[in-house]
């Protein structure tokens, strides 16, 4: 265990924004938060990285590190005046640390952005802003990130190569990553475990593909020569673009699918939907 | 590790061109007044001699740098802390805008070492703007009016001659520091309160307007007459009374210093105890 | 006829008399006339309640016909009046005295004259003078000026023989300076008690003549 959440409630006035949340991750495992806005993700984070202090509960982080943990809070915050080596140098120099040339050309290299590049962060894109901002999180080595909803504005080429580098760092820097959204199709193949957050409460927790797949309650078919599917209608069929949506459970689909083959359809994906309110029933 | 704290606040001060139009500001205002002082400065001399004029003849130019350093004197304790209260509450209301207050203390620095840098930088960058002031000041005045004796109104004429005057101006600069040092500080306080500029702003201007104010009234209390802050900020005006009351200004000097240091303590502990919500 | 004869007596007596100036003022003008020109460094201090300066350093250069210049490099406020030490002002224009009797003045057994201008052209209408006979000086000298007020000049010598002072104490009369309290001035410790007085008030300024210089 590195990072353990434990029983943390948070209110404002009558208001609870977070009721008895316990999470907990392991050493370079990527835990995902799922939960719609105003479920309390940014709120829980904020205490995990100590902006906030909890009603009760209590955080741990088994660490060494000068810093254990670093994040960035939703859009990164930067100095726009500032360019991107000054930028590290400020958050650098006021934790201690100093960074040399050497040092930031490798940082730039790790986060995929140019260590040349001399104008100042705010003609950068969000993207490129958030690979700064992750990483003046890297400075120091922390055992831990979280980041808050970091594919938030990113463009899909954005989110993509971003997923790629969060995994990069965690599997090679055996870095834990506590990343939140409110997208679930961002965290499903990205995470190792999956925490579903609503109104405050844990309602789920476990593998992410075991809590994604669990809210699986339809499929998208995609290909060529489907048959008469007005036979199907108990999965309630509806036509897309190439294809057709069915409400048909994890178990069932391979059934389907055999027979749509059996029949002459060439399926060419069959990607299945999350149904958000499966996914945010609370069942305890 | 304050150290880089503070070098780091240095920094971030002077690469803000924010930083340069304030100071462009305070040295337009600073010639603006300096020339209404010399149109001024003719009336003044009449007006104060007046009674004189039938009795007395006068040798020499009143009309010299030392007035006009003194008019000056007199006219930048409003317009001054004024720009000085926008531009240091702007030093922590522009990272709470900018959210940069987050990303500081997502790093391992404490609330106190950052907030205290904040402080101490806030009050360096005041007495580097007050010396400035007084140096161009000075050297704009000398060079352009010349010296010579400086008359001063206060419950009587005073005539003190050039090099007095030079040490008594020079000495109610270094006094008047400590007032503007005193707002600088106040307004960095709003700004641990209130976040956000604008508001920050309002409040800082009401609250120079009220000093100035109460500054005039005369309280029913002599302690409160005597001590309360707002009594205390013009005492660099003892250095031109004939009879300087020295101890009157070390006693004020150093009541009013710890107004700053309560100021600055109550704004840190404030900042430390809050949480930084969005 | 006999009235015309004693009201033509009467103005021939004091016509002859008027004319006549006193004796010992005539030796002392005689004296001050003999000097040419002189230089003294001249150190000024101003007792009016309402001003405090500094004593304020200086030089005079007298020539006759050409008045007294007086030069310093600070600032200074002179009297227009009491620095006439050779009393040219006085004499300048013809008079009449009238003896006043004796009195002492700073210790000094005085006679007391007045001097009246008969001239229009004169600046003053009426002087008195002080005068120690024994040294052949002035000691007190008291005009009314016709535009100037009245002043009031004191005059000390540093030895028994020299004609011009060492020592001048002019003594006036001004108002005191009524400005608003706002203006240029720290507002709240005004002694307002002192402000409220009215009228005039009694000025002095002290000048102090040294390494005077005399050419006759």
């Amino acid at each position: 265990m590195i990072f353990n959440a434990s029983k943390i409630s948070k209110s404002y006035g009558t208001l609870a924004a977070l009721s008895e949340v316990d999470l907990i991750c392991q050493q370079g495992e990527i835990c995902g938060l799922i939960g719609a806005n105003g479920a309390g993700k940014s709120t829980l984070f904020r205490i995990i990285l100590g902006l906030i202090k909890q009603d009760s509960g209590s955080v741990e982080i088994q660490s060494s590190s000068p810093k254990p943990i670093g994040g960035i809070i939703e859009k990164p915050a930067l100095y726009e005046y500032l360019n991107a080596r000054e930028n590290i140098k400020v958050f650098s120099e006021i934790q201690g640390i100093k960074v040399s040339a050497k040092t930031f050309n490798e940082l730039m290299q790790e986060v995929g952005l140019s260590p040349d590049r001399k104008d100042a962060v705010k003609n950068y894109s969000l993207g490129m802003k958030q690979r700064l901002g992750l990483a003046v999180a890297l400075l120091n080595n922390p055992d831990c990130l979280v980041l808050d909803e970091p594919f938030s504005g990113l463009d899909p080429m954005g989110i993509y190569s971003f997923h790629n580098l969060i995994k990069k760092l965690s599997r090679e820097n055996k870095i834990t990553v506590l990343i939140s959204s409110h997208i679930v199709g961002e965290l499903a193949d990205l995470c190792d475990t999956l925490y579903v957050l609503s109104k405050g409460r844990i309602i789920k927790s476990g593998f992410s593909g075991e809590i994604y797949n669990s809210s699986v309650s339809s499929y998208k078919l995609v290909g060529e020569n489907f048959p008469d599917m007005r036979e199907l209608a108990a999965m309630h069929p509806i036509k897309i673009q190439g294809g057709y949506l069915v409400q048909i459970s994890r178990k069932e689909i391979t059934g389907l699918l055999e027979t749509l083959i059996n029949r002459g359809t060439r399926i060419t994906a069959c990607v299945p939907q999350s149904d958000l309110k499966v996914l945010f029933e609370d069942k305890t | 590790m304050m150290k880089g704290v503070i070098r780091v606040e240095l920094f971030k001060i002077l690469r803000q061109s924010k930083t340069l139009y304030a100071l462009v500001a305070i040295f337009i205002i600073e010639g603006f007044v300096l020339v209404s002082a010399y149109y001024q400065g003719t009336e003044i001399i009449d007006l104060l001699l007046a009674n004189l004029k039938d009795t007395f003849e006068f040798k020499g130019d009143l009309l010299n740098g030392n007035l006009i350093i003194y008019m000056i004197l007199n006219s930048l304790w409003f317009h001054i802390p004024l720009i000085l209260m926008i531009i240091v509450s702007g030093f922590l209301t522009s990272e709470y805008k900018d959210r940069t207050i987050e990303a500081v203390l997502l790093q391992p620095v404490s609330k106190t070492k950052f907030i205290g840098s904040k402080y101490l930088v806030s009050s360096l960058f005041t007495l580097l703007v007050v010396f400035l002031l007084a140096i161009s000041t000075f050297g704009i005045s000398y060079l352009v009016f010349g010296k010579g004796d400086l008359v001063v109104y206060l419950n009587g004429l005073n005539f003190y001659p050039t090099e007095e005057a030079f040490w008594r101006l020079a000495s109610a600069f270094a006094v008047g520091t400590l007032s503007m040092l005193f707002f600088s500080l106040v307004s960095l306080t709003f700004a641990v309160l209130f976040k956000d500029a604008t508001k920050t702003w309002i409040v800082s201007a009401i609250f120079l307007v009220c000093t100035n104010l109460l500054l005039k009234i005369d309280f029913d209390n002599s302690i409160l007459n005597r001590f309360f802050y707002s009594k205390l900020i013009d005492s660099w005006q003892y250095y031109f009374y004939y009879e300087i009351p020295y101890e009157k200004i070390y006693i004020n000097m150093s009541v009013l210093f710890l107004y700053c240091v309560f100021v600055s303590i109550a704004g840190i502990i404030v900042f430390k105890k809050r949480d930084l919500l969005p | 006829m006999k009235y015309s004869f004693l009201i033509i007596s009467w103005f021939t007596f004091f016509n002859s008399y008027g004319q006549q100036i006193d004796q010992d003022l005539a030796n002392v003008r005689g004296r001050l006339d003999s000097i040419e020109s002189f230089t003294a460094d001249i150190v000024m201090d101003v007792d009016i309640s309402f001003i405090n300066m500094p004593t304020k350093h200086g030089k005079v250069s007298y020539q006759r016909g050409k008045g007294s210049k007086i030069s310093s490099k600070d600032f200074i406020m002179l009297p227009k009046r009491g620095l006439d030490l050779t009393m040219e002002d006085i004499f300048k224009y013809p008079f009449i005295t009238v003896q006043r009797g004796l009195e002492n003045t700073e210790g000094v057994l005085c006679k007391v004259l007045n001097i009246i201008p008969t001239s229009e052209k004169a600046d003053f209408s009426i002087a008195t003078i002080h005068l120690d006979q024994n040294t052949s000086r002035i000691i007190k000298l008291q005009v009314s000026t016709k535009k100037e007020g009245v002043y009031t000049s004191l005059l000390s010598y540093s030895n028994a023989k020299t004609i011009l002072p060492s020592l001048i104490e002019v003594l006036f009369e001004v108002s005191n300076i009524k400005i608003p309290l706002q203006f240029l001035g720290k507002e709240t410790e005004v002694d307002k008690e002192a402000m409220k007085e009215d009228g005039a008030k009694t000025g002095r300024i002290l000048l102090r003549l040294e390494q005077m210089v005399i050419v006759p």
